[in-house]
C-alpha cells in the first residue's frame, strides 16, 4: 500500500513482488489481495475517516503506520471479521514496524472509531469525495462528462467486477468450455455481446480455470472483447495491432475464424512486448511481434499498407477502475492533457499506414470524452480522407462519433470505440 | 584450425539480409535453449553471409531468425570468427566514439558513442558458457550486435535530425533499386 500510495507503483506489480517473492500460503495470499484491493478501492473514504481520528496528520516517513491504520479501518467497515480480532491483528502488525508509538496510535484510533462510528459516518456523508471514495478532481471530471450518470459510474467503480473469460474458439467451442467449467464446479454463463465470452459471478484464481495453461481460455472483460469483433478482420487482410501489449486483443483477432492473413502486434516497451509473445505462445497463435513506437513508423514500417488498424491507445483507464482501484491514487489531473496529446500523435502517425478503403478502429478504456469522441472528431476534421464508419449494435450508448460503454452497464467495463474509414 | 574445421564441417548457404525498415528487424530475439543441428547450420550460414557481405558482425535476426545468436570477426585476416549464443553484457566502462555501419542499413556510416570496455557472458558454438572482456572495435561490435537481438539498430542511437536524413537517403536508394 505504501508502495502504491507513495511511490506511484502499479498495484498488481507491487503485489506480485511482495507475494510472489516468498512462499505465502494460498489463504494468506488471498487475504493480502483482498486487503490491498479493498483498501485502495475505499482509500479516499478510509483516509477521510483516518484524518478525523488522527489529531495531527502523519508525515511522509510514517506512511506505513497510516497504511496499517487504513487496513484496520477497512477490516472494521468492509470485512466480516470480529471487531476485537481486527483491532488486535492490526495492532500486532504495527508492532512489527518497530515504531512503538505507532502501535499505540493505531490502537487508540481504531477503538475511538468503534466508540463513535456515527462521527465517521457524518464526515463521510458531508464529503462527496469520501462518500464515493474518489479523488475530488476525478469526481468533477466524471460529473462534467456524465451529468446524469456520474454518481452511478462512481458507485460502479467501487463494485467488485465479475470474472470474464474469452474462450479460445480455435481450441474449443464456448459450449464445450462452459461444460468444463460446470464439471469443475464453477458457476458460469455465456456473455450476450461477445460470442466467445463467459462470465463468472464468483471470481476464481486463474489456476483453477480448466485448460488455462493449455491456452483454452484467457481473462478479458466483455467490453474489451468487442475490439476484435468490431475490427472484423477478413481473410487475406494485413492487420496492425498498435500498442498491443499484453496481447489479449491481438490473440482474439487470431482466434476468430477464419482470421486475417497477417497480424503485426506492435509495442513500444520491449519488456511488455515479451508478454505478447508469451500470451500468443500459450494460446498456440502466431503474429509478428514488433518492438516499435506507433507514432514513429519510419523505424519499423516496410511501406506495405494495412487493411485494418486497431489502435488501443494509452489512456486514463478511467473505465476500468473497478478492476484497478489503484488508478484512483496514481492518476493525476495533469495526466489527462498529456494522454490526449499522445493519443493524437498516435492517430496522426498511424493513419498514413492505412490503405485507401481501410479502417482504423480506435479504442480506449477511458470514459472521458476528451480522450474519446472529442479526440476522434478532431482527427476526422483535420484529415479530409477520414470519415466515420458507423458501429452498429444495441450495446453501449451512441456518442457524437463512436460508442461508449460505462462501467457496470451490462456487467462490462467502460470502453470507447470509434471507427474511421479512409477514402 | 578450429575455425576452418567448423566452417567446412557443414554445407553453408548465404542467407538474405533484412534491410531497415523491415519490421522483422524490430523483434526481440529469444534465447537459445539448446544448440541443435538447426542452430549449428544457422551459425555456419551466418558466418558465410557475414564474410560474403563483407561485414564484421551479424545477428541472427538480420537473416530473419529471431534467436540470440551473433557472429563477429573484426580481424584484418578474416580468420578469427567469434560465435556468441545468448550474449549478455555484465559490465561496462568508459566511452568511445567509432564510426558504425550495418549490413541492414546499407551505405550509411555514422559515429556512435558506446562503452569503451565491455565484459560479456555468453555460450560458444557448442553451448559451453564463457566470459570475455573486449575493448576497441570488438567492444563496439559486440554492443551493436546485442542491440540487434533486442530489436535495436545503431541508427536509433543517432539524433532525430540524422535519423530523418538517413530515412530520406534509404527511400531514395530503394526507389533507384526498383
Amino acid at each position: 500500500m505504501t508502495q502504491v500510495g507513495a511511490h506511484n507503483r502499479y498495484l498488481d506489480a507491487a503485489l506480485e513482488e511482495v507475494v510472489g517473492a516468498r512462499p505465502v500460503p494460498a489463504r494468506a495470499a488471498a487475504l493480502i489481495q483482498e486487503l490491498s484491493y479493498g483498501v485502495l478501492r475505499w482509500y479516499h473514504q478510509l483516509a477521510a475517516v483516518a484524518r478525523l481520528l488522527l489529531e495531527k496528520p502523519l508525515g511522509p516517513k510514517d506512511r506505513d503506520v497510516e497504511a496499517l491504520l487504513l487496513v484496520g479501518l477497512y477490516q472494521l467497515r468492509h470485512m466480516r471479521v470480529a471487531r476485537h480480532a481486527a483491532v488486535s491483528e492490526t495492532v500486532a502488525a504495527a508492532a512489527r514496524l518497530r515504531k512503538p508509538w505507532g502501535k499505540n496510535l493505531i490502537n487508540a484510533c481504531l477503538r475511538e472509531y468503534l466508540r463513535h462510528p456515527e462521527r465517521a459516518q457524518r464526515e463521510i456523508e458531508n464529503n462527496p469525495a469520501a462518500a464515493l471514495s474518489h479523488p475530488a478532481w476525478l469526481l468533477e471530471e466524471l460529473r462534467r462528462s456524465w451529468p446524469r450518470e456520474w454518481e452511478a459510474v462512481a458507485r460502479a467503480n467501487n463494485e467488485r467486477p465479475p470474472l470474464v473469460l474469452r474462450v479460445n474458439l480455435r481450441k474449443n467451442s464456448r459450449a464445450e468450455y462452459l461444460a468444463r467449467l460446470a464439471a469443475a464446479g464453477l458457476d458460469a454463463a455465456p456473455t450476450t455481446l461477445s460470442d466467445a465470452g463467459v462470465i463468472l459471478p464468483q471470481p476464481a484464481p486463474v489456476g483453477r480455470l480448466p485448460g488455462f495453461a493449455d491456452g483454452c481460455v484467457s481473462v478479458q472483460d466483455e467490453a474489451a472483447q468487442l475490439a476484435a469483433i468490431l475490427l472484423d478482420a477478413r481473410p487475406g487482410e494485413r492487420v496492425l495491432d498498435a500498442c498491443a501489449a499484453p496481447g489479449g486483443k491481438a490473440a482474439h483477432i487470431l482466434e476468430r475464424a477464419p482470421g486475417p492473413a497477417e497480424l503485426m502486434a506492435l509495442e513500444a516497451d520491449p519488456a511488455r512486448a515479451g508478454l505478447i509473445g508469451q500470451n500468443l505462445a500459450r494460446l498456440g497463435l502466431k503474429a509478428l511481434v514488433v518492438v516499435g513506437d506507433a507514432g514513429a513508423a519510419q523505424s519499423w514500417w516496410d511501406g506495405r499498407p494495412f487493411d485494418r488498424i486497431l489502435l488501443d491507445a494509452p489512456c486514463s483507464a478511467t473505465g476500468v477502475i473497478r478492476r484497478h482501484p489503484d488508478i484512483k491514487l496514481r492518476r493525476q489531473p495533469a495526466d489527462i492533457p498529456r494522454l490526449i496529446q499522445a493519443q493524437a500523435r498516435l492517430l496522426d502517425g498511424l493513419w498514413p499506414l492505412l490503405r485507401r478503403g481501410g479502417k482504423l478502429l480506435y479504442v480506449t478504456c477511458s470514459i472521458l470524452p476528451g480522450e474519446n469522441e472529442d479526440q476522434l472528431r478532431a482527427f476526422r476534421d483535420r484529415r479530409p480522407d477520414a470519415a466515420e464508419s458507423a458501429l452498429t449494435g444495441g450495446w453501449g450508448r451512441a456518442r457524437a462519433l463512436g460508442r461508449q460503454t460505462l462501467p457496470g452497464e451490462r456487467g462490462m467495463d467502460g470502453f470507447y470505440y470509434g471507427c474511421l474509414k479512409k477514402s | 584450425m578450429q575455425n576452418d574445421d567448423f566452417l567446412t564441417a557443414t554445407s553453408m548457404a548465404l542467407r538474405t539480409i533484412l534491410h531497415l525498415p523491415d519490421p522483422r528487424l524490430r523483434r526481440q530475439a529469444a534465447p537459445v535453449t539448446e544448440v541443435t543441428p538447426a542452430i549449428r547450420q544457422l551459425i555456419a550460414d551466418m558466418a558465410a553471409t557475414m564474410y560474403a557481405a563483407p561485414g564484421v558482425g551479424l545477428a541472427a535476426i538480420q537473416v530473419d531468425e529471431p534467436v540470440r545468436v551473433v557472429v563477429i570477426d573484426v580481424s584484418e585476416e578474416r580468420n578469427a570468427l567469434l560465435v556468441l549464443i545468448n550474449p549478455e553484457i555484465i559490465a561496462t566502462d568508459g566511452e568511445q566514439t567509432l564510426e558504425e555501419g550495418c549490413l541492414s542499413v546499407p551505405g550509411i556510416y555514422e559515429p556512435v558513442t558506446r562503452a569503451a570496455h565491455v565484459k560479456i557472458r555468453a555460450r560458444d558454438r557448442d553451448g559451453a558458457p564463457f566470459e570475455l572482456a573486449a575493448d576497441g572495435l570488438l567492444a563496439t561490435c559486440i554492443q551493436h550486435e546485442i542491440d540487434h537481438l533486442d530489436g535495436r539498430l545503431f541508427v536509433d542511437r543517432l539524433s532525430r535530425l540524422k535519423q530523418g536524413r538517413i530515412r530520406k537517403k534509404l527511400e531514395k536508394q530503394s526507389r533507384l533499386a526498383m
